[in-house]
């Protein structure tokens, strides 16, 4: 095995997937480094899960390579399973068996011994905040607490690198503000860190994303690198007929994208151009916004759709993940 | 070796906190005893004690069998419910997995048996000591075989709705193919050759032996076709377990 500082955590090389006639993944490079918390996000069916299922080797891919902290995701599968940690979007728990019962045994399954496994769980209870409901049914616990429980099942043969996908979906915005903020405890301590996800506010804490939209990376960098790609301010016009005044501002030079919330503008000097724009618009405009360009509108601009598909909204927290 | 202990530990604490689930196996075989006892051996020429102590090894079987299947349905379950994601995606090699599931479900399958051994003396069965032995060995033998169709059967279903209509179309001709309720030298040529290839009818044979010291196949022969059963199995769960990862 090569220097771990070196070798990076994750690798992809001319990565594809295809399902019969579905060709989910095309051509995917990628490298994520070690101590990175790296964020893969794009809309539903864009290939998120399978590019993760992938390097979390539970796919094998139909042409490339993944290597995972140095291994080959589908050759050297155990010893990638032996380092990393797991949540999915579905619970992965016993509800009818209590919290510590839960960790003991995947303790177990990590090849801790059954008295290593006890004092890990214990530990892992304590920093994670989840002492009081140690004895509980896991089923009882909120959804919050759930989600914590999941995480702390993924942490507990201490691996070097953690899968989350989607991990967070449907959860209220204290709970997952909790979740997160163990996540970064994870990443401070120096672990590396791959999730997925559609909503935006949860891939800009990440160090790097990477945006994905039919089975291909459209971009990658840091958030502000990846805003910096707008160039300029996003103008929100709502009207009374955002087609009509889509169709004139493009007579006008402008390239506009509608959205739900109304008609979409970047512009270099949006606070200038403001103005004028209201002044000269055929239709009336009801609400006026000028805002710093949003993960969310890098995504428009790159691919003139939303990243739940069809509109710019964000996504109900009951939203399903792809299959 | 820790991952098999892992898998079995799993499974057993999830059956000891699932109360319901327990009561219930433990109920189960004394219901088919008596109805079938009582129902079949008013019917019976062999007659009242006589008929009992012939189905006793078919209600065993019976019983085995059918909590077996039941513990490789959870394997279905789990799956629908995405718990089996977090246990094939530990470093634990398939085998083990499989071995676990098969030495798990056999477990569960031996906790209502255990009932019916309870029960031999209430029957007026008087065994000898090594009889007692071979019937134990004997059941070991059936609730691994039978947990090993199970698992192998189980372990590529998606559906917790298609699995037990597959499985009962499988089992139940095959239960009543064994022997177990009934006799099947009057039966006709074609059946008795299909009961030749039926693995629940070594099993009951060779409990029914321990019991009644008489066989229809010679005890090595029934030992070694329920042997040959449960690695053929074994081999075949792992690898649906292993497929299950290359999709």
């Amino acid at each position: 095995m090569t220097d771990a500082s070196v070798t990076p955590a994750l690798q992809a090389v001319g990565l594809h997937k295809r399902y019969g006639a579905v060709h989910a993944l095309r051509g995917i490079d990628l490298l994520v480094r070690r101590g990175e918390m790296f964020a893969l996000l794009g809309p539903n069916g864009a290939g998120k899960t399978t590019l993760f299922s992938v390097f979390a080797t539970l796919l094998k891919p139909s042409e490339g390579e993944a290597r995972v902290l140095g291994f080959d995701a589908v050759r050297d599968r155990v010893e990638v399973r032996k380092r990393m940690g797991i949540v999915f979007q579905e619970p992965a728990l016993e509800g009818k068996l209590s919290v510590r019962d839960n960790l003991y045994l995947m303790g177990l399954f990590y090849g801790l011994s059954s008295r290593a496994a006890k004092a890990r769980s214990v530990e892992l209870l304590g920093t994670l905040g989840l002492d009081e409901v140690a004895r509980r049914e896991t089923q009882k616990l909120s959804g919050g607490q759930k989600r914590r429980v999941e995480l702390a099942r993924a942490l507990v043969a201490t691996p070097e690198l953690l899968f989350l996908d989607e991990a967070t979906l449907g959860l209220d915005v204290e709970a997952r503000r909790q979740f997160w903020s163990q996540v970064r405890r994870y990443v401070a301590a120096g672990g590396t860190v791959f999730l997925t996800t559609h909503y935006m506010d949860e891939a800009e804490p990440a160090d790097r994303i990477a945006l994905i939209d039919q089975g291909r990376i459209i971009a990658l960098g840091t958030p502000q690198e990846l805003k910096s790609r707008v160039g300029g301010g996003v103008l929100l016009l709502a009207t009374d007929d955002d087609a009509t005044a889509a169709a004139w501002l493009r007579e006008h030079g402008h390239r506009p994208e509608i959205s739900e919330r109304g008609v979409l503008l970047v512009e270099a000097e949006a606070a200038t151009v403001l103005p004028a724009l209201l002044a000269s618009l055929p239709v009336r405009t009801r609400r006026a916004e000028i805002h710093e360009p949003s993960l969310e509108d890098v995504f428009l601009t790159l691919t003139g759709r939303g990243l739940d598909g069809a509109s710019a909204e964000p996504a109900p927290s009951g939203a399903q993940g792809e299959p | 070796m820790r991952g098999l202990f892992a898998v079995v530990m799993l499974d057993l604490k999830r059956l000891w906190v699932d109360r319901v689930r327990l009561v219930s196996s433990l109920i189960q075989p004394l219901l088919y005893l008596f109805v079938l006892g009582s129902g079949l051996g008013a019917s019976s020429t062999l007659g009242g004690k006589g008929y009992l102590h012939y189905i006793y090894p078919g209600v065993l079987a019976l019983s085995l069998l059918f909590s077996a299947v039941f513990a490789a349905m959870l394997i279905v379950f789990d799956r629908q419910i995405g718990f089996l994601k977090a246990v094939l995606v530990a470093p634990v090699s398939r085998l083990a997995i499989a071995l676990g599931k098969i030495l798990s479900g056999a477990l569960q399958a031996l906790v209502p048996a255990t009932v019916l051994l309870i029960l031999l003396p209430l029957l007026g069965m008087d065994l000898s000591l090594p009889a007692f032995a071979a019937l134990i060995g004997a059941m070991l033998l059936a609730a691994i075989t039978f947990s090993a169709l199970g698992v192998a059967t189980a372990a590529g279903f998606r559906s917790t709705t298609v699995f037990p209509i597959i499985s009962n179309a499988v089992l139940l001709p095959m239960f009543f193919l064994s022997g177990a309720l009934y006799p099947l030298s009057r039966a006709p040529a074609w059946l008795r050759v299909l009961a030749h290839m039926d693995p629940v009818a070594y099993a009951v044979d060779l409990m029914r032996g321990a019991i009644l010291g008489r066989t229809a196949y010679p005890p090595a022969l029934s030992i070694a076709v329920l042997t040959a059963f449960i690695v053929v199995l074994t081999w075949l769960a792992t690898r649906v377990f292993a497929a299950g990862e290359d999709t």
